[in-house]
This record gives C-alpha cells, structure tokens and sequence, in this order.
C-alpha cells in the first residue's frame, strides 16, 4: 500500500471558490445560507437555500455553457482550480494512469426539470437536444476526463449524501494499491430546482424558516434543529501517492488514510446506529488506527432529528467515554447540505481545520439535544486542537455509510 | 441568396461568435468547429426560426453551409407543398 497525498483543492461553495476564504468563513460561522429570491421561491414552504456566487459565462464558452449542466461546470471549474493548486500533477503522467472518480446525487436534475417544465408546463414537444447529455450522472466525470486526457477510470458515484465520500474513497483505493498515479476525486450537485427543491420539501426533511436570522435555520445537534437546508457546488480533490506528491515539489494539504463503507439495511432513509458505527470502524481497520487515534470528526451532522441522534449514539458506539473528549464539527449549518457534494467539501474542511490546528464551530447551537450531549465545538471556532487524524462522516439515505480517515501534514 | 442560408448564419454568429466573414456557402461545418452535436443543435433551432419540421429518422451529411442551406430549403418547399395540399383537399 502506498501512502495518498492530497495535493490539489479546488473548489466551488457557497461559502466561496478560494480555499481560504472558504475556511475563513467556516472557522468565524460566517452563514451562506439564505431566503431564496427567486422566481418560484413563493411556492415553497421555506426558501431556503446556500447558493454559490459562481458566474459561468467567466470560464466556459458559448458552447460549454449551453452543452455542460450547472453540475457538471461546478465539477469541470472546480477540477481545473484543483490541477492549477497542485503545481502541475498530470505532468510526465502516462494518460492511462489517471482517472476521474466523481460523486453526485442528482447529475444534472436542473437541466431535467427544465426539460419536464418544457414538455409540462408549456405543453411543446421543443425540449433541448442536449437535455440527455446535461442530465446524464456520469457527465461530470465525463468533462474533466476530456478536458484533461485521462485515459483511465471515469467513475460516477451515486450514493446520495455519501456519493462524494465513496468517490474519494474509492480513488485512494486505486492509488494506494497502485492501480493509479494520479486521481481527480470529489463531488458536484446543483440541486436547486422547483422540482427537486419540492421534492425534498414533500419528505418533510427541510427546516423551517427562521424568520429573524434566515442564515440560521439550520442547526445541527441543536434541540430546536427542524432540517437540512440544501446547498450547491463542488469540491475536487487531486489524489497521488505522497512520495510522488513530495518530488514533484507540491503544497500537500494533508493524506488520506483510511476509508471505510457500510450499509445499514434497515430502512431506505432511517439511519442506523449499527450500520454508522460499522464505518467508522472500517475506517479505522482500513487506516490500521486505534480508535484513540482519533483527534477529531467532521460530522455528517445534516440538523435533521434523525440523523444528528444517531450519529452522536454512532460515535459513542465507537469511542465509548472517550466519545466526549472528541471535538466534532458540523459545517452543514453554514454551507448547507450539498448532498453528493457534501463529503468533499467537508472532507476539504476537516483538512484545512488541522492544518490551522482549530476545532471548527457547529453554529447555531444554543440548546443542544439531550440525546446529543457530546462535544460539538458550540458556536465558536476553537484555537490550538493540533489534531493529527480526523474522520470525516457521511450517511446517506438509502443506508451506504462512508467515512474518510484523513491524517494532518505540518 | 436563400432566405436559410442567412438564418444559418445567424444562428452561427450568435451561438458560436463565428465572425460573418467566415460564413460563407463554401464554409464546412468542420473548418468552422461544428461537430455533429453542433449540427443538431442548429437543425433544432432553424426548426424553430423557419416553422418546419425537420424528419426524426435520420441526418443527411452535411459538409458546407451551402448544402445545409439546400437541405433546409428543400425540406421547406416541400412542407409548405404539402400545406397547400391539405388545403387543397
């Protein structure tokens, strides 16, 4: 097994595009999340939403923008930021061993719900030849291989809100076992449709609006949480054995341990505690780390009843008493939830949190649920947690549980 | 002139910042860097500028803008013939 370097970062958030921006907003609980202004946004019970200021017509073409579903440029944008991070990876790469390893829970649902607004709404049979093709999962993937020559492995994951946390894991697997040198790894999702928004909605899932202070309706662990808020963008990761990474003269944010997966097969969106707690362990065999190695944990933590339970009785499974004395950080109250996104994006906090050796806050957490009584960094970032190993946590409905074990580079 | 070679070219123009030097009858599709996905695209919207219906099961080849131009005129003459038929009958 080889050791895995992450070398690259590129991101599109609604916290925003730059890493440290994007960190800088998580650390001070500076909120993306917002009342929708936008023309349906009458027609939902809360509009709510973390959307990323990302402009297309600044990076692509004509074509581009009308071929390329918001997903898939959110990923294309995000992979080519990620390659210009990382002091040129693809560099004497034989093509075929590099590959592109992407989650997304739902591809390219605006463009589909466009089309489905054509054929419903207006009643014309005119919907856009390219609807297929900016619909499809895989397309993301698809771009950042042609855009970059990589000849080996596309893959498209789609786990809903572990699909980027499977895709990362998944591409560290084929570089450390040396099936690969260079990988770009990560999520995409633009949810932010009628259709998809509604949707959601109808499985009494989202937060209610708080009327105050719409920036924090969401809150996880909290007593007074009532939902998810969703949330767009894409984090991309570049993957390459560490050695590599260091002779080539790159900035590495930090390794990839471990990666564990389960499945809870209980109920398709009830998450279980057996089936999260079978995660983390498997992160922990994978990385061969004890769970006292564990310095802290990026939460799924999505401020939906169920989940912010059953991950506290998860962690406690895992980690018995020692479980209080873990900082876990749920950044979901800030960025929103970026379903197929979000293990990237959080993934990329977790990492940039020990580089600056700080415990990033869980916002908006006044009351925390009696059944969530373990540390969760409560509203303020915390300084000098020179953590050396954090997991980062993502479940999803449907019951694949994936959880990455990252290690710090000082 | 025909009245579609000048729709084409303004699709062209205005999808694909093609300068209308370039669009010329003798231009092919190729030199000016539409490919087949493009060419479905602008069949699609000439559909929509020109009020024709453009037939499901195939696409002819077509390598210069003049020959899409006579493709496009010809499909229009006969769907304003068969307009009149029906008329007619």
């Amino acid at each position: 097994m080889r050791q895995v370097a992450i070398s690259g970062i590129g991101l599109v958030s609604p916290l925003g595009d730059d890493i440290d921006e994007v960190f800088a907003a998580a650390r001070d609980g500076r909120s993306a999340i917002h009342r929708l202004d936008i023309p349906f946004s009458e027609r939902l019970v809360a509009p709510l939403a973390a959307t990323s200021r990302f402009d297309a017509t600044a990076h692509f073409d004509k074509m581009q923008q009308r071929m390329l579903d918001r997903f898939s440029l959110f990923a294309v944008h995000a992979a080519n930021n990620a390659l210009s991070d990382s002091n040129a990876a693809l560099a004497n790469l034989a093509p075929e061993r590099g590959g592109v390893f992407i989650g997304t829970g739902m591809g390219g649902t605006l463009s589909m719900d466009e089309g489905y607004r054509t054929l419903y709404a207006e009643a014309s049979d005119r919907i856009k030849p390219f609807t297929v093709l900016m619909g499809m999962h895989n397309a993301a993937a698809a771009w950042i291989g042609m855009a970059h020559a990589l000849r080996g492995p596309s893959m498209t994951y789609s786990t809903a809100c572990s699909s980027a946390a499977v895709a990362i894991g998944e591409a560290w697997r084929r570089v450390a076992h040396g099936e690969l040198d260079v990988a770009l790894a990560g999520g995409s999702e633009a949810p932010l449709s009628l259709g998809s928004l509604k949707a959601w909605e109808a499985l009494r899932t989202l937060a209610t609006i708080d009327e105050e202070e719409p920036s924090a309706s969401c809150r996880p662990f909290s007593k007074e949480r009532s939902g998810m808020v969703l949330g767009e963008g894409a984090a991309i990761l570049v993957l390459e054995p560490l050695e590599r990474a260091i002779a080539r003269g790159a900035r590495v944010h930090g390794e990839i341990l471990g990666y564990g997966l389960s499945n809870d097969v209980t109920h398709i969106t009830r998450p279980s505690v057996a089936g999260q707690a079978a995660a983390i362990r498997a992160a922990l065999e994978s990385a061969e780390l004890p769970p006292e190695a564990i310095d802290a944990i990026n939460a799924h933590g999505t401020g939906t009843e169920a989940n912010d339970a059953t991950e506290t009785a998860a962690v406690k499974d895992v980690f018995g008493e020692r479980a209080g004395d873990i900082p876990i950080s749920a950044t979901k109250a800030l960025h929103g939830h970026l379903l197929g996104a979000a293990g990237a994006l959080e993934c990329v906090l977790a990492l940039q949190a020990m580089r600056h050796a700080v415990a990033l806050p869980t916002m908006h957490l006044r009351e925390p649920d009696p059944a969530c009584d373990l540390d969760y960094v409560p509203n303020e970032a915390r300084v000098g947690v020179a953590a050396r190993v954090t997991l980062s946590n993502s479940f999803a409905f449907g019951g694949t549980n994936a959880v990455l074990a990252l290690g710090a580079v000082y | 002139m025909t009245t579609s070679l000048e729709s084409i070219r303004t699709l062209l123009m205005r999808d694909h910042d093609i300068v209308p030097e370039r669009l010329t009858p003798e231009a092919t599709l190729d030199d000016l860097g539409i490919d087949s996905l493009g060419v479905m695209e602008l069949l699609w919207n000439l559909e929509d500028e020109l009020g024709i219906t453009l037939p499901t099961d195939k696409v002819p080849e077509l390598h210069s803008l003049g020959e899409v131009a006579v493709h496009i005129d010809a499909l229009i003459a006969e769907q304003r013939a068969d307009t009149i038929a029906t008329r007619v009958s």
